[in-house]
């Protein structure tokens, strides 16, 4: 039997906004509900929109897989994480007097400008209703903030700076961050 | 029941309808349909990005197959479902005898 075209552009809906594999899952819960129908006796077009209707409104469900993409959990969390590491190199670089060390101003306003577009991008991932946005912003904020800290990690390192115990501090909390970003990133990739 | 009404209860009421055996969705939602008399009122679509939420947090576990031609996800307990499930219900029912004694002016009965 043909799928009624009611059910049809639902799924097309829903397959505009999520991947196929939770599409699919969502299409044979759909078919089965309009059988579940159609052996009540309903009409063929009755029972496809009587099955729609029980499955509620396409957004009210992209919305929903939204708040359980792992990607977006993974941003939620690096933003809170995030004053913490900040300021661990908050004091590190205010002990170190970082101010005085040989870094030119385009590096200053381009470390400045990234920390910026990344918490932003992790701000949207964690609140977007929308399943593509979220993910793809979470993924690439996690890419943003491993690397940040990476590149924290080496400038420090290159830069000769004086290896302090509150320095040292603030790389292990980038390390670990980084660890935990990667970690994210698998199931945000997976899905 | 309205869906509202429930939030808070939903990881537990999804876990007890896989308890008897692997389930897919549908079956799922069926399931509580008839465990509840028809009661329950869930837009079915918001089942199965809770049933996603619990496979991430490691309580139930999820797998493809093949039915009539389409792919079908089957969810099934884990070891760590089953112990979520059983500290939900003991939740649930020392919760539920404590709002029962306070709707009806008696005393508590003494948590299991």
């Amino acid at each position: 039997m043909s799928e009624p075209r009611l059910i049809s552009s639902y799924l097309a809906v829903l397959a505009a906004q999520l991947p196929a594999p939770i599409v699919e899952e969502l299409a044979d819960g759909l078919t089965e509900t309009h059988r579940s129908y159609l052996q009540q006796g309903l009409a063929p077009d009755l029972a496809a929109e009587s099955a729609v209707a029980e499955f509620g409104e396409p957004q009210a469900i992209v919305a929903e897989f939204a708040r359980v993409n792992p990607a977006r959990r993974a941003a939620r969390r690096l933003l809170g994480i995030g004053p913490v590491v900040g300021a661990c190199w908050a004091a590190a670089l205010i002990t170190d007097r970082a101010g005085t060390w040989p870094v030119p101003l385009a590096a200053r306003i381009l470390v400045g400008v990234a920390l910026i577009t990344i918490i932003a991008l992790l701000a949207a991932a964690a609140l977007s209703t929308r399943y593509r946005l979220a993910a793809r912003a979470g993924v690439a904020g996690c890419i943003g903030i491993a690397s940040l800290d990476a590149a924290l990690i080496t400038g420090v390192t290159f830069a000769s700076a004086p290896m302090t115990w509150v320095m040292a501090g603030a790389m292990v909390a980038s390390t670990a961050r980084i660890a935990f970003a990667a970690r994210s990133l698998v199931p945000a990739l997976a899905r | 029941m309205r869906a509202e009404e429930l939030k808070g209860h939903l990881d537990a009421v999804l876990l007890a309808a896989l308890e008897d055996g692997p389930r897919h969705g549908y079956a799922v939602i069926e399931s509580l349909r008839q465990n509840t008399g028809g009661r329950l009122d869930l837009p079915t679509g918001t089942i199965y990005p809770a049933l996603r939420r619990l496979e991430q947090a490691g309580l139930i576990t999820g797998s493809w197959s093949v039915v009539g031609g389409r792919r079908r996800r089957e969810y099934r307990l884990t070891a760590a479902g089953t112990r979520a499930l059983t500290g939900k219900r003991a939740d649930w029912l020392d919760f539920s005898a404590m709002v029962s004694a306070a709707l009806e002016g008696r005393p508590c009965p003494s948590p299991v």
